[in-house]
């Protein structure tokens, strides 16, 4: 990067801190830092080690400019939010008509890790449950599980702008009780939806679950998607630009588990949770949000970040088809100086 | 609305704090609600000048910084001393002058976001009519935060190369920060030099206005280290320049 450039960069970040927006966030986060609704997820332990108190808000504007409130530091499984960069990968590997072939992209009002399959075309109903998530895992090509799981990892880094790493223990416990992940896939490899080489894909599956990301990572990911698969900081591109709209219009259906109906009618922006306590949800060509707090409530989505999002959406009118001027104007927010409200 | 003066110079050794002090002094006598933050973190000593002693300061800066206290419980009331009487209040934020605490704030580094939100909550809870910021020289992201929340920077050069090149960058800085007003002080301006030409050459430099100069002398040297030099000798031509600068800050 040049002098300017850094400069530019130096002073964006300060520009943030001083945003009356960042000091909006923080607000939020005080407010919703009280509920103490929702259990953290524990039918593995390493996921019961969560603190139920950790809590933190990130929002990415497709310019790059980062806001940060709470524990945007603190590391935790993506868990199901992979499944949604899983289907785009997919998707640039084999095509639109393809990928579909195999999984479809219809929600399901049953959870998310149901043992159903369309009875007509045999296809899992669509890529954020985990029969569909495992059929698209198993489309990601490499010449051996190594290259395939690299692959996938490399697709992160570029919405991220930074390397991953796997959580064993947590791979190795959801691989050692993934019992029903395994039946789903054997029904599926019954009906020709996947290949045979079961137990390298569900490793793969399992290890894409275990990746550490943190809320500013899902912000990151959720603004790249925003701005057309194009990471706003390091300007790589992490997705083909044609099936940008795949990933987002598959998580306003049905990123939300059996809740996605209800999500996108009240809050209405494309999101996709995971019960590490991850949301991640996109205003499209305007910004990504981020969230993270391990409590759960009983659909799988955490408690806090729904509560943030929802905030998010009404504040500043950020609905997919909200026509109502909004309480709050965003870039105003933004760009203003906290100071003229002290 | 509150302001925000932020006094910086690239260089150290131009008068920052003596600056600084004098200048809030200058504007609490007036009846001003004014708050001073010392954030010379690596090398603090404003409090000097306010005749705060550091061991009757025992809550600092830094002991917020490692969110230990709030901003609030570090700030000391040095105005009655001075003389700042009826609405006028003068506090001060000192930093640590503690060798270990300076030692762990440059080790551990802080979250310049916590400066900021300390910043907002002081003028809050104080009621604060003007929060000055006394800078370390240079820039750094402290800088850079106390430039971008500014209503006014005062950049403080003295007449010479090095504080000509310096002060450029930081202008340049400021502009790239969206700083919303910017003025020039000259310090340690030697007598040999025609003061009205010196103002017009740096005033086209930068093109921001010099708000004020002040002369190079020994008996203001001595006499400054003493306290703050607007109230020992407040008819004094420097003591009048302050209350021209400060004109500037509080006029608009």
């Amino acid at each position: 990067m040049s002098d300017i450039g850094d400069l530019q960069s130096l002073a964006s970040s300060i520009t943030a801190v001083t945003s009356p927006f960042r000091n909006y966030l923080t607000e939020l986060h005080g407010t919703f830092q009280a509920i103490n609704d929702g259990a953290v997820a524990d039918y593995i332990p390493e996921l019961a080690l969560a603190k139920p108190e950790w809590f933190g808000i990130c929002v990415v504007t497709k310019d790059g400019q980062v806001f940060d409130v709470g524990d945007c530091d603190q590391l935790f499984t993506i868990q199901s939010i992979s499944k949604a960069f899983v289907f785009g990968l997919a998707l640039e590997d084999h095509g639109r008509e393809y990928v579909n072939s195999k999984v479809s992209v219809e929600p399901t009002g049953e959870a998310f890790n149901a043992i159903v399959l369309d009875e007509v075309t045999n296809r899992p109903y669509n890529p954020m449950v985990n029969a569909g998530a495992i059929a698209t895992t198993d489309l990601i090509k490499g010449s051996s599980s190594t290259e395939r799981l690299k692959r996938m990892l490399d697709m992160f880094r570029r919405y991220t702008g930074r390397e991953h790493d796997i959580n064993v223990p947590v791979f190795l416990s959801e691989k050692a009780t993934g019992y029903r992940n395994r039946a789903m896939s054997y029904l599926m490899l019954n009906f020709g939806m996947v290949g045979d080489k079961i137990d390298e894909t569900l490793d793969l599956y399992f290890q894409q679950c275990s990746i550490m990301v943190n809320a500013r990572d899902l912000a990151m990911m959720s603004a790249t998607l925003a701005n057309g698969g194009i990471n706003p900081v390091t300007q790589e591109r992490a997705i083909d630009e044609r099936y940008v709209q795949d990933v987002i219009s598959v998580m306003l259906t049905c990123g939300m588990y059996d809740a996605s109906g209800e999500w996108a009618y009240r809050v209405g922006m494309p999101a996709k949770s995971g019960v590490g306590g991850g949301i991640l949800a996109v205003v499209p060509k305007q910004l990504g949000i981020g969230t993270f707090s391990p409590p759960l409530d009983a659909k799988g989505n955490s408690v806090r970040g729904i509560k943030v999002c929802e905030a998010l959406a009404t504040d500043f009118g950020l609905h997919l088809f909200n026509a109502a001027k909004p309480e709050r104007e965003l870039q105003a927010w933004i760009d203003g100086n906290d100071t003229d409200s002290w | 609305m509150p302001k925000v003066v932020s006094i910086h110079s690239y260089r150290g050794g131009t008068g920052k704090s003596n600056f600084t002090a004098n200048l809030a002094t200058t504007i609490a006598l007036q009846g001003n609600r004014v708050g001073v933050v010392d954030t010379d973190v690596p090398s603090p000593g404003i409090h000097n000048l306010f005749s705060l002693e550091p061991e009757h300061t025992n809550k600092t800066l830094n002991n917020y910084l490692w969110g230990e206290t709030p901003i609030e419980d570090a700030a000391y009331d040095v105005g009655e001393k001075l003389g700042v009487a009826g609405d006028g209040k003068l506090y001060l934020v000192p930093s640590s002058v503690k060798a270990d605490d300076i030692a762990r704030i440059l080790n551990e580094g802080y979250d310049v976001r916590l400066m900021n939100d300390g910043f907002r909550s002081l003028v809050k809870s104080l009621k604060l009519d003007y929060l000055f910021i006394d800078t370390h020289p240079g820039l750094s992201k402290e800088t850079f935060l106390s430039i971008a929340i500014s209503h006014v920077l005062v950049l403080i050069l003295r007449p010479d190369k090095q504080d000509y090149q310096g002060t450029a960058v930081t202008v340049d800085v400021a502009r790239q920060l969206k700083v919303r007003k910017m003025l020039l002080a000259i310090n340690k301006v030697y007598s040999s030099l025609n003061v009205d030409a010196l103002k017009q050459k740096v005033e086209e430099t930068y093109g921001e206005t010099v708000a004020g100069l002040f002369p190079l002398s020994e008996d203001i040297v001595q006499l400054a280290s003493e306290g703050v030099f607007c109230v020992n000798y407040p008819d004094h031509p420097v003591s009048q320049e302050f209350r021209k600068v400060a004109q500037q800050i509080v006029g608009d």
